[in-house]
């Protein structure tokens, strides 16, 4: 029994700004070209967007990311909604999720939603970017962290693939499966930053960051925006590009509390968020046609794959061909658009924006034939935070 | 030489485990109404929201719950010890921390492999909870 919002909100607009090393403006500036991007997209004037909900980044971390003054800058006028939202990397479906049930309940009619971040300085490494983030000495027994050389993102889901890995026997050539499987398609994806080829001896003989993870584990950092406007069916109909009509959402937050009782770093939110999302939508996986799962690093895919319900515990690197540099290779339909790891790093509007593309059918040489149900998921924290958003080409 | 890692920065709640730590003692909190330790420090007992807690010494035995190498240089005072090991320990009364192994060779970390405390004298002022093989 599925839920009455089921396929009664879409994606209507979808804009994807230049990303990468682009240098030379700050968050608003790429906030600005996106929403610029995804109205015309759409098919709407300035005027249409009567909601706004926002995500800034790393430079939101940093104190100079996108907030609710970017109402202002674009000269917003007309706004019933309007919300700095975070949880994350979950943000961007949590963000979606709000725009649909607005629009449903009639809140607003057109709601833009923005992620737009900006932290590579000319000259400086994406380690400086994300390592700098926030970093002011800490007090207390978080000054215990730096004490031991424990620093960033890169540490903590290397400790929780550690522990995947043991558990379940998965092994570095296993992430490397992941990473080469995702630079295929980046291949393909003309958004994507990192488009040459990649073989599994790549992936081995690039340098460890923090092992078990090698470079090619972990996710670009990316300047770019991503904005994409959500309304009701009806309204998305008849508008000029093919709607992504939302099925089915749901969030799963299980926190991360260091205690013996909390199982930490093999499992996510997904399990909790997709139960939701699935009922929502009347949907099962066996019925899910493309994954677009959040790729902070290989390791969270494999996570993701399997408290989603698609492979048992341990076993989602079996969805993966063992060599797939090989051109014969079949490739599982999950992050067809390269990912964070090869494309951009939008935070969850990355897997958010190619689930909408993929929906649409518009993923060109990439485009997977079945798309019928598009499984998108976003994550946040160290698998902390979770949402889960299913797009289809198909209202019903 | 001088010891040029980043120190301890003690603030008043969590002085008590930092001076504990220098006479080799490792203290938790425990919030008798839950029976329950917890670390890192806070003012409330996550389980059942009591402020009511004292400071109990760790028996300092646990087991290794998860492990990496470092490679990367995020503090140039690190730069010498890489790759160096940190990790998570599940101590024996519940909390887990986080850690660096020391007096073990790398190929022998194993995921649930017995640890147990050893203090390591940084400078004058500060000691750090270290772990070893047990």
């Amino acid at each position: 029994m599925s839920d009455p919002i089921r396929g009664q909100t879409a994606v209507c607009g979808l804009g994807i700004t230049e990303m990468g090393k682009v240098y030379g403006h700050d968050a608003s500036w790429f906030a600005g070209e996106s929403i610029k991007l995804a109205i015309e997209d759409a098919g709407l004037q300035k005027d249409d967007i009567d909601g706004l909900l926002v995500n800034p980044g790393i430079t939101g971390m940093m104190g100079t990311g996108i907030s609710i003054p970017l109402q202002n800058y674009l000269g917003l006028r007309n706004l019933r909604l309007l919300n700095h939202m975070n949880s994350f990397g979950a943000t961007a479906s949590a963000m979606i999720q709000f725009a649909a049930m607005a629009v449903h309940h009639g809140m607003a009619n057109y709601v833009a939603c923005i992620f737009a971040d900006a932290p590579l300085q000319q000259g400086g490494s994406a380690g400086a970017a994300y390592g700098g983030a926030g970093r002011r000495g800490p007090s207390g027994m978080a000054s215990l962290m730096p004490a031991f050389g424990f620093y960033g993102a890169n540490t903590s889901y290397a400790l929780a693939a550690r522990r995947y890995m043991e558990r379940y026997g998965v092994t570095n050539n296993d992430l490397g499966r992941v990473s080469v499987t995702q630079r295929r398609y980046a291949i393909d994806n003309p958004h994507a930053t990192m488009r040459q080829a990649l073989t599994l001896d790549d992936y081995h003989n690039s340098r460890w960051i923090v092992e078990p993870f090698h470079l090619l584990d972990c996710c670009l950092v990316s300047n770019g925006a991503v904005c994409t406007i959500v309304t009701t069916a009806d309204r998305a109909r008849d508008l000029k590009s093919d709607p992504a009509y939302v099925l089915g959402m749901g969030q799963g937050h299980p926190g991360n509390l260091p205690h013996a009782e909390v199982e930490v770093g093999t499992t996510s939110g997904a399990t909790i968020a997709g139960e939701t999302a699935f009922k929502m939508a009347g949907l099962g996986p066996a019925d899910v046609d493309v994954c677009e799962f959040y790729d902070c690093y290989t390791y969270t895919v494999l996570r993701t794959i399997e408290d989603y319900g698609l492979a048992k515990p341990g076993e989602a690197i079996g969805l993966y061909p063992e060599d797939p540099a090989d051109p014969e290779a079949d490739l599982p339909r999950i992050n067809t658009g390269g990912g964070q790891l090869s494309s951009y790093y939008m935070w969850g509007m990355t897997p958010i924006s190619e689930g909408v593309i993929q929906a649409r059918g518009s993923g060109g040489s990439r485009q997977v034939e079945q798309h019928d149900v598009v499984l998108c998921s976003g994550n946040g924290g160290t698998l902390d935070t979770h949402g889960t958003l299913i797009l289809s080409p198909n209202a019903n | 030489m001088a010891y040029d890692k980043p120190l301890p920065n003690p603030d008043a709640s969590t002085q008590p485990f930092f001076d504990a730590l220098q006479e080799h003692k490792l203290l938790l909190q425990y919030f008798p109404s839950a029976d329950h330790f917890q670390y890192p420090y806070s003012d409330r007992c996550y389980k059942d929201w009591s402020t009511d807690w004292e400071w109990r010494e760790s028996s300092g035995n646990g087991e290794v719950y998860t492990w990496v190498r470092m490679h990367q240089v995020y503090h140039p005072s690190w730069k010498a010890e890489i790759p160096y090991t940190l990790a998570v320990v599940q101590l024996d009364e519940g909390p887990r921390m986080q850690t660096n192994l020391v007096n073990v060779d790398v190929d022998d970390i194993r995921v649930g492999m017995r640890v147990k405390i050893a203090f390591e004298d940084i400078t004058d002022e500060f000691t750090l909870p270290k772990f070893e093989p047990a």
